[in-house]
Order: C-alpha cells, then sequence, then structure tokens
C-alpha cells in the first residue's frame, strides 16, 4: 500500500465519527481537502487534524438542528447541555476524589476506619456509581437530541423525567447523589459538597428547559401529530386544486390554437 | 438577525468567498493568505463552518469538479450572505479606525 492510500484509509476512518447523512453528502469534498493538504510521504494524519474531526463529528451527531427562529427550543436545549455537562463535571470530579477518599473524609472531621476506606474503594461500588452517573448525562444528551428535532413526546418526556427528578430532590438534599450500597454513616459524606451543588445545578437547568419548552413559541414548534397531519392534508389539498387549475389554464390556452 | 460579533473563522470564510466561488481546499489556502498565515483552517472545523453558513442561507453550493479523481464542491454568497459580510467588514473598520485615532491621540506610537 502506498503512502498515500495509507493517509487516505485514516482519513476514511475518522470520517466515520461523522453522521452518516453528513458523510454522505460532505465525505467526498472533505476526502479531497484533507488530501489536498497533507504532504508527500504523510502516512497517518496529524493529533490536531484528527481531533478535529473527531470533535466536528461528534457535534454534528449531538447538534440539535433546532431553526433560529425557534429561538425558546434552541435556548431549552442549550440548558439540557449544560444539564449534561454538569453531570459529567460531577462524575469526573467523583473519580478524581476516589482514590483520595480517607484523607478527604479526614479534612472533613470524619475518621474512617480501614474497612470503611476498603468499601468505598471496592471496585463494584466504583463501578455502579459510575454507571449511575453516567444514566443521567445520556438522558440529558437524548432529551436535547430528540427534543432539538421537535419531537413532541421527547418534550413530554422531558417534563415527565424533571417531575421524578424534583420528586427526588427532598431525599437528595440532606445526602449525596451517589447514594448507593455504603453504609449509611459514610453514604452521608460520601460527596459532601459537591452532590447537593451538582444536584441543584442540574434541577436549576432542568427547571429553565422545562419552562422553555412549554412557552407559546415552543409549542408552535412541537406541533402535535394529528395537527401536522391536519396541515399537510390541507396543504395536499390545496396543491391538487392549484395543479388542476393550472392544467386548466394550459388547457384553455390551448384550445383556441387548434381551433 | 443577532447583532452579536461574528466569529473570526466565519468571516474569513465569507470573505474568501467575497469575490467568487471556491471549493473547500481553495478557501482554506485563501484565509492562510489573507490573515498572513495567522488563520490556518482545519477541515473539519470548515466543514461545520460551511454547514452552519448554508442552513443561514448565507451561501450556496455552486457547483461541482472533478480533479484527479477527487471532487470539488465550489460555494458562494448569497445576496443575504454578501449584505452580512459588508456589515461586518464597515463594523470592524469603524472600530478599528477607532482604535487607530486613539492610539495616534495618546502616544503617537501607532503609524
Amino acid at each position: 500500500m502506498t503512502d498515500q492510500e495509507h493517509l487516505e484509509r485514516a482519513y476514511r476512518r475518522l470520517l466515520g465519527w461523522y453522521p452518516r447523512e453528513f458523510r454522505d453528502e460532505h465525505g467526498p469534498e472533505i476526502l479531497a481537502v484533507l488530501m489536498a493538504g497533507a504532504p508527500g510521504g504523510k502516512r497517518r494524519p496529524g493529533l490536531a487534524e484528527s481531533t478535529d474531526l473527531i470533535r466536528s463529528g461528534v457535534w454534528l451527531r449531538l447538534r440539535p438542528g433546532v431553526p433560529r427562529s425557534a429561538r425558546t427550543v434552541r435556548a431549552a436545549v442549550r440548558f439540557m447541555y449544560a444539564g449534561a455537562a454538569v453531570s459529567t463535571v460531577n462524575l469526573v470530579i467523583f473519580l478524581a476524589l476516589t482514590g483520595d477518599i480517607g484523607a478527604r473524609h479526614a479534612i472533613l472531621g470524619y475518621r474512617l476506619t480501614a474497612a470503611q476506606v476498603s468499601q468505598l474503594l471496592n471496585p463494584l461500588a466504583i463501578t455502579e456509581a459510575v454507571v449511575l452517573a453516567l444514566v443521567p448525562v445520556a438522558l440529558w444528551l437524548w432529551m436535547a437530541r430528540e427534543t432539538g428535532r421537535g419531537r413532541n413526546w421527547a418534550r413530554g418526556l422531558s417534563t415527565v423525567l424533571f417531575a421524578l427528578a424534583t420528586l427526588s430532590l427532598s431525599s437528595v438534599i440532606p445526602q449525596p447523589v451517589f447514594n448507593i450500597t455504603f453504609v449509611p454513616a459514610v453514604r452521608l459524606s460520601f460527596v459532601p459538597l459537591l452532590g447537593p451543588a451538582a444536584t441543584v445545578l442540574t434541577w436549576l437547568a432542568g427547571a429553565a428547559a422545562v419552562w422553555l419548552l412549554w412557552r407559546p413559541a415552543s409549542t408552535a414548534f412541537f406541533r402535535p401529530p394529528g395537527y401536522t397531519q391536519a396541515r399537510h392534508r390541507a396543504q395536499m389539498a390545496e396543491f391538487d386544486h392549484q395543479a388542476q387549475m393550472a392544467e386548466l389554464v394550459r388547457f384553455r390556452a390551448r384550445l383556441p390554437r387548434r381551433v | 438577525m443577532a447583532t452579536r460579533a461574528m466569529q473570526e473563522a466565519t468571516f474569513m470564510i465569507l470573505t474568501a468567498l467575497a469575490d467568487g466561488a471556491q471549493h473547500g481546499y481553495g478557501i482554506i489556502t485563501d484565509v492562510r493568505d489573507i490573515s498572513g498565515g495567522r488563520v490556518r483552517l482545519r477541515a473539519g472545523t470548515l466543514y461545520m463552518a460551511l454547514d452552519r453558513l448554508r442552513s443561514d442561507e448565507l451561501i450556496v453550493p455552486d457547483r461541482e469538479e472533478v480533479v484527479d479523481g477527487r471532487l470539488r464542491r465550489y460555494y458562494r454568497l448569497t445576496p443575504a450572505g454578501t449584505t452580512l459580510l459588508a456589515d461586518e467588514a464597515a463594523r470592524l473598520q469603524a472600530h478599528a479606525a477607532v482604535a487607530l485615532r486613539r492610539l495616534n491621540v495618546a502616544g503617537g506610537m501607532a503609524t
């Protein structure tokens, strides 16, 4: 395989990060740009170049594609992304702190026994906490995507999820987010500050998003299916009518010439 | 239309298209030349920007060519894109003029 073929294959693999419809439309020209910019003898994409392609591909996949006119929905989607970001940061900080758990608790005035520390650092418990923390991130991103596409069910489901989050808020405030299978005394101080802060922040993001989703301007964007169909049928009937009229006009225009 | 300042990359891409249609790699080299080598667009960034500009109806595909077996799609400004670029250029020029004038008055350093 020549250097060029090798490089082209690597670029094609990177383009796999793009959504299919975008790749079908722009893949060949992007590849042409990448190959044109590559000096001879280059065999593999650079790090910055790869990062740029992956980042753009991921962004295009997540992009809500809400038209600029639907400003309230765009804002709601941004709040959902903010919610996902806070949840992610929460998870990252949680992971960063797990190694240091004994020291951190000592600062806060808790003395953990060696048994408690080892219980907290049990890989199963950490995995469980991570998975539990990934669920809200996934939900945020999913809701952002589907509401951004104008799916009315996603608006309803977002609202239900927000209601559930509100119900669990009262139980969360005195407790950390990761209230899993730890011994009760330790559980209280597992994520002492961050848990409630993240919960309150994400709740606020959710509140803002839901409020925006039910604004009259948003409702115009989320047309219920029945409305769309009725409108569609009306449009089709109008179109047929226009087509018939046009046909009639053409027919009449032909008549005198033949006579 | 939002009154927010245009991003530099967007401004440079529209500028590259201001005197005629160009294809992706043409835009990249042109932007590099215009900016004296300072702004180097990467393919991913460029096509995200082109996609956005297209959905905002500031640019449209012009034509396609195949050169050495590679597809080149040319893009050109729409009337809306031309107007927006002209407005933004005028705004930047006004700001730059004020900055240069004040620098001259204050220190006599700027040329």
